[in-house]
Parts: structure tokens; sequence; C-alpha cells
């Protein structure tokens, strides 16, 4: 996301400094320590997926100036190889920033200066900052940082920015603004050799690195050599584990479930719903019995009960995002994705593609942008495209709705759901694979696994207060309107007058509704209460659980004194008229369709091709579709003998849809065919 | 097909590999900890190839296997620690 600051006060001139690096080599933590803010940051490389800008803080701002750092997403070198070094080369080169702070990773000198070196031609003053010097303290590395700036010609500063004070930030901040309007000169130069000739790059790219080796040599002495065996590589033997690396993932992920949605969740949950229901009875208090009843059920019901059913489990999500946070940071999730890759790479993906889903288990948002590390496009872009089918935070009130009302809390039911998208995930990217004709296309695996450190909480809580922050802004805002709009399109019909008790149908919404109510009577739910919910599902999934509350005059699903999700569960479900299998085909259809408008506005940045982007979103709808139809029928079928109402129309959509995907499979194998002898030619 | 830019003294197939005079080893076959100089780099992608330089492997540089991970292998190059996937293992000359 690039946060643009609009500069509005006495200071006229503005310094512009790009934070440029390899990947992990703790760019994000500087620019956040710098900025305050909380760009994300993770253990693994390639989190940073688009170029972020940001205030310096006047703590570490003496000048007049203002300052601006953008940080560029890590690069190993200038020539693109990944879209975000492409972004890096581009910035650098055309928005000329006045200063360069180049991250090195104090630990690897010897991989880091060749991006260095490469930055110091570029005649823009560059500042090294030599971060985790920590680390290399603790390993008894010593590195002559004089003699290293002598040799690279220009200022080193050894900083630490996990550090919150004395991390040489002040320092490095005023190294660089003294820098400005200086030349920089190369110690390096490549003499201006054609970039096409890709012999000519290559010498003189062996060059540097030899240069590079020599100043690593006068300058670092090491004791921990890094080609030995170290107690991270025996953790990691254990945990990348080819028969233990995969039980102990699915044993971290239910711990983190199991924390957030039965343990730690609901306490924090109570309290917050404790407070709602506090507030909604002063204001029914205030508003007594002269407000006109449809204000009093428009402010109540409507936006109190609506908003408050989904702010409820704000808590539950919130616990989660935390835990995925300390997860991200502390390195594990580079090794997941080696476990993984195994797996994926049956499915034309690879291990990397985990990653997206596992935060898409947050939030499909930033799961979808972080498919950019993929290098594969087709890859990229199934992944993108799958992300969104593991069930998202937003989805989680909508299961727990569900598994309260109907299943009695069953922990089967949220479990099933995620066993569901992985099941669907795995059966979308086969049928990518052979729909694109690249079953026999090779791909290459290789993962920088950045060393273990114990994550921090401090870094983590930051996170997730402003991710409830823009939940908060999000319920306030989209959601309350929703569910106004919904109030509203409910209490009136067309005519604009009251609708009568027991005539609920002839409200504006259910007119409106009505119409999608029949494609989902195969569906097992062609009610016009369950439409309507199901569209609002579009503009925020959390909406399911708020209109359903707004539309069933329902404002409370969470009960305080049981510890359970649910208040009087067998009334909500008479009320609804669903049978549990139908319930359950509900739920499927609200968590597989396309997601959210914001999910799939991600969607678009990422696939860069609105053919992909339409055909993902078609998959989506279908999948949510046959699945929902499938567990509908099927499930009525073995509960009660027959099957459910509008078999033969569903069946036919579902034909149609199967069949439209075998045609382009059937296309597909003849594209692969191709490649096949082209290969070969 | 193969434009990789790093063979232009190395034996390209298999039957070359038993017949060459030099005893080539692919990164699949090294043993655990112990160091070895590349000779070549051949995945048949030059996308890949260059990347694979800028991490500081190719032709000239030591490269040590760390451990065997499901079909993993975790090496270290140039101070780094990557894991990288069988096909890619093979590819890489010692």
């Amino acid at each position: 996301m690039i946060i643009v600051i609009v500069i509005i006060n006495k200071r006229t001139f503005i310094l512009k400094i790009a934070l440029a690096g390899n990947p992990n080599s703790g760019k994000s933590t500087l620019f956040n320590a710098l900025t305050g803010k909380t760009a994300r940051v993770g253990n693994w490389a390639g989190v940073t997926v688009n170029k972020k800008e940001g205030l310096v803080k006047t703590t570490f701002n003496k000048t007049d100036a203002e300052i601006i750092v953008v940080d560029l997403p890590g690069a190993y070198s200038m020539s693109p190889f990944s879209s975000e070094e492409a972004i890096t080369r581009d910035f650098v080169k055309t928005e000329k920033p006045e200063v360069i702070l180049n991250i090195v990773d104090a630990t690897n000198l010897s991989r880091s200066l060749f991006f260095t070196t490469q930055l110091l031609e570029l005649n823009i003053p560059v500042v090294v900052a030599l971060n985790k010097s920590d680390l290399t303290k603790s390993k008894n590395t010593v590195i002559d940082t004089q003699t290293l700036s002598k040799l690279l010609g220009c200022p080193v500063v050894e900083t630490t920015s996990t550090k919150s004070s004395k991390n040489g930030l002040d320092s490095l901040l005023s190294t660089a603004v003294e820098l400005t309007g200086k030349q920089q000169s190369a110690p390096f130069v490549s003499d201006g050799i054609d970039l096409s000739n890709a012999k000519l790059v290559e010498d003189s790219d062996i060059k540097r690195f030899e240069f590079v080796k020599n100043i690593v040599e006068n300058v670092e002495q090491r004791q921990v050599k890094n080609n030995r065996h170290t107690m991270q590589d025996t953790v990691d033997r254990v945990i990348a584990n080819k028969w233990l690396g995969l039980p102990v993932f699915a044993l971290i992920m239910w711990s983190v479930f199991s924390i957030s949605q039965t343990h730690l969740g609901p306490i924090l949950a109570d309290l917050l719903v404790g407070w709602i229901d506090a507030f909604y009875g002063m204001v029914e208090g205030l508003l007594g019995s002269e407000v006109s009843p449809v204000l009093g059920a428009l402010l109540l019901d409507g936006i109190i009960g609506g908003v408050g059913a989904v702010v409820g489990f704000l808590p539950l999500i919130m616990v989660l995002f935390f835990l995925l946070a300390l997860l991200e940071d502390c390195g594990y999730m580079a090794r997941v994705a080696v476990i993984m890759d195994r797996f994926f790479k049956h499915l034309g993906l690879s291990g990397k593609s985990i990653i997206p889903m596992v935060i898409g288990t947050g939030c499909a948002i930033p799961g979808i942008m972080a498919t950019r590390t993929i290098q594969n496009e087709r890859q990229r872009r199934t992944t993108a495209m799958l992300t969104p089918f593991m069930p998202c935070g937003a989805k989680l009130p909508v299961i727990a709705l569900f598994a309260g009302v109907f299943f009695n809390d069953a922990a089967w039911v949220g479990t099933s759901m995620y066993f569901m998208g992985i099941a669907i995930i795995t059966f979308g990217a086969w049928v990518v694979v052979r729909i694109t004709g690249e079953k026999n296309a090779r791909s290459f695996f290789i993962m920088e696994l950045p060393e273990y450190r114990i994550p921090s909480i401090k870094l983590a809580l930051v996170s997730t207060l402003s991710r409830a922050k823009s939940f908060i802004i999000k319920a306030g805002t989209i959601i309350l309107l929703c569910n106004a709009v919904v109030q509203v399109m409910q209490t009136f019909n067309w005519q604009f007058e009251v609708v009568a008790e027991g005539s609920a149908g002839t409200s504006i919404l259910a007119s409106v509704a009505s119409p999608f109510a029949l494609v989902l009577i195969p569906l097992g739910f062609g009610v016009w209460q369950l439409a309507a919910a199901a569209i609002t599902g579009f503009i925020a999934k959390e909406n399911v659980v708020g209109t359903l509350a707004v539309v069933y005059g329902i404002s409370n699903f969470i009960d305080t004194e049981e510890l359970a999700l649910i208040s009087g569960g067998s009334d909500v479900a008479s009320i609804m008229g669903l049978s549990s299998v139908a319930a359950l085909s509900y739920l499927i259809f609200n968590l597989f369709t396309p997601p959210c408008f914001a999910a799939l506005g991600a969607m678009n940045s990422e696939m860069e091709d609105k053919k992909w982007l339409w055909a993902g979103i078609a998959f989506q709808f279908g999948m949510g579709y046959v699945v929902a139809f499938t567990a509908y029928q099927a499930g009525t079928l073995i509960t009660t003998g027959t099957l459910g109402q509008g078999f033969i129309y569903g069946l036919a959509v579902t034909m149609m849809l199967i069949g439209t995907l075998l045609y382009f499979m059937y296309k597909g194998e003849s594209v692969a065919q191709q490649k096949l002898t082209t290969y070969n030619a | 097909m193969n434009s990789s830019i790093f063979n232009n003294s190395m034996p390209l197939s298999s039957e070359d590999l038993v017949t060459s005079q030099v005893a080539v080893h692919k990164l699949s076959q090294a043993k655990v900890s112990q160091d070895y100089v590349i000779k070549g780099v051949d995945p048949g992608d030059a996308e890949i190839a260059n990347f694979l330089f800028t991490l500081g492997c190719f032709k000239g540089e030591t490269i040590t296997l760390i451990s065997v991970l499901s079909e993993s292998y975790v090496v270290s190059i140039k101070d780094a620690r990557y894991s990288i996937g069988s096909d890619l293992a093979q590819a890489v000359l010692l």
C-alpha cells in the first residue's frame, strides 16, 4: 500500500531518502523505527511488496526540512528478476532521491555488498547502515567499519533496528542529511557495458564479486563459519523434516486457531459484548417510548445490533492476527514453504504459495499481495485466485454463527471448512495447470532461510492494533452503512410506507433479493432474507452476520453467561427456517464464493490481466455454487431420503459449469502438447 | 535448447558426464558439510541462472550442502542459507 503524506506546514524543503537493500536485511524494521509507521514486517524474504513512504519522526529529524523515507522492496541486485527488484531499480533511477540509505545485513557482507557497489554507481550519495550489528557482536564477528567506509567511498553507520534506543538511527539520519547535494564516487564501475550482452554482463559481475570479496577479506573477521552446521540447522532438521514437518505445522496452526477461537479469544469477546449489551440497553432507555418505532428499530437493531453482532467477534480475529504475526516474525514461515514444496510441486505450484494462504487465514488482502514474491507468473496468478478460499478473519463470525446456531458449537464445523478450502485449492491448482497447458513445465524453488529470531511481541502488538483499528473503521463505515440501508429497505415498501408486522415479504429488500433467491433454491436456501445477506456479504463478509441480525431481528449472538456463541440457538434456527443441511450449505456458499470487493481489488492488481481476473471470479463463484449444491442435495438425500428442492435446475447449472471447465481443460491439453514439441525441438 | 552462459567448457549431457576425465558431481549427489567449488550451473533458464548469480552461486564459488530436508537441499552460499528444490540441485555442477 502506498501511504502518501500531504504536507501542509511551514517547512519548505522536502528531502527524499530511499531505503534499499537485500530482502530480510531489516529495511522495514528500520523504516518503522524512523517513521513510526507499521509497515508489515515478516521474517521471510519478500514481505514489502509495494513501495511505502513515510515522514521521519521529529525525534530524529533535527532539520528544517521534511524528510520522506521510501521503503523499497528488497533486491539482491539491480538486474530485475522479480517484479520487486524492478520497482527498486526504476524508482532509484527515475525519482532521483536525494540520498540512498543502503541497509546491509552485517551477518552477510559478501552477498550484500554486491548490491551496494551497484547503488554507489548511481551518483546519488549513499549511506550504508550496517544492520543487525547486535547479531555480529554475539557471533564474535568483527567488522572494521572505518576501512569499509574508506574502501566503499561512503559513510558506514552501525545500526540495530530492532532495539528501541542506542540503535544508531540518530547518527544514521544525521549522516544522511549531511550528504545532501554531495557527489558520490563509485569504487567499482562497470564501465557502461551493454546490458543486453549476457556474456559481458556476466564477466563484469564476476569482477564485481571479486572486488567485494576483496573488501570483505580486508574488513571482516569471523569466528562462526556460516558453512558449518549450527544449532539452527539442527532445529530445521526437525521442523522441516520429511516426516515430522507436516505434523509440526498442523500442530502449530491448530494451536493458533485453538487459542484465538476457543481459549483467549472468547474471553475477550465476552467482555466486549458485555459493553455492547450495556450500550444497547442504555440507548433503549434513552429513546423511551416517544421516539417512533421505526427510528428506534433503525438505531437499536439496525445500527447497534447489526454492527454489534460483527464487532463482538473482533477479539477473536485480533488474537488470530497477533499469533500469525508472531509466527511470521520468528522465521518459521520460510521453513513452512520448504515443507510444503513437496506437495505443491504436484499441483504446478511451489512451496512459496503456502505463505499467502496462511496469511489469508487472517485476511485475504495481505495474503494476495504477498503473492508478488512468486516469480512464475502463472503460479502467482493461480495463488492469488486460490488464496481467498482459505476462510479469512471476516468469515469467522459467519462460521461461528452457524456452528453455534445449528450445530451446537461443534468444532468439526469450522475445521471442516478449512479442510474444504484446502481441498478446493488443490482442485483449483490442478485445474489451472491443465487449462494453461503447462503441466509439463518446470519451475524452480529457491528460498532464503533467514536465521530464527525471537519474535518481537511489541511489533506483533503494534501490527495487530493497526489491524484492529482498520477493522473498527470498516465496521463503523461500510458495515454500519450496509446495515442501515438493509434496515431501511426492510422496513419500508416501495410506497415508503412502513411494512406491517407479518408482511415482511412486501418490503423493498424482499423484492430486490427475491430474484436472487430463486437461483439459490437448489442450494437449499432460496429465501430472500438469506439471499440478501449473501449479497451484502460481497461488500464485506462480516455483513452476512450483520444483515442476518437485522433481517431476523436478532441482535445478540454471543451469550455472556454460557461463554457460547449463540443466544437461544434453537430460536434463531426456527426463525431462519433452515434445516441443518441447508444451513451447512449456506455456510459453504458464503465461504467459497468470491471474496469481498476489497480482496477482489487486490486480486485485480496482482493478476494484471482481465482474463485471469474474470476467470478467477467465475471459478470462485462456480465452486461456491457447485459445492453448496452438492452438500445440500447429498445431505438432504442422506438425512431424509429424498432430494431437495430444485434438484433438476441446480443439476443443469452444475453440469453446464463442469462442462465449461472440461472444455477449457481439453483445449489446454492441446496447448500442452504443442509446448512439449517445442521443448523437444 | 540450451543457452546457458556458464557452460562453455562443461559437458552437457549425461553420457558426457560418464566419459569425461574430470569427475563431476551434481549438487544433488554431494556430501553434507563438505565444501565444493561450483563448476557450472545449468537450469536451462537464463533468468534463474542470473538470479543464482546475484546470490553468489556461479562458477568458481564455494558452496556447502548443510542438510537434505525432504526433497529440498539446504545450502550455504556466501554466508547465507537457502533451500533449493531438487531440480535446481541437479542443475548445479560441482
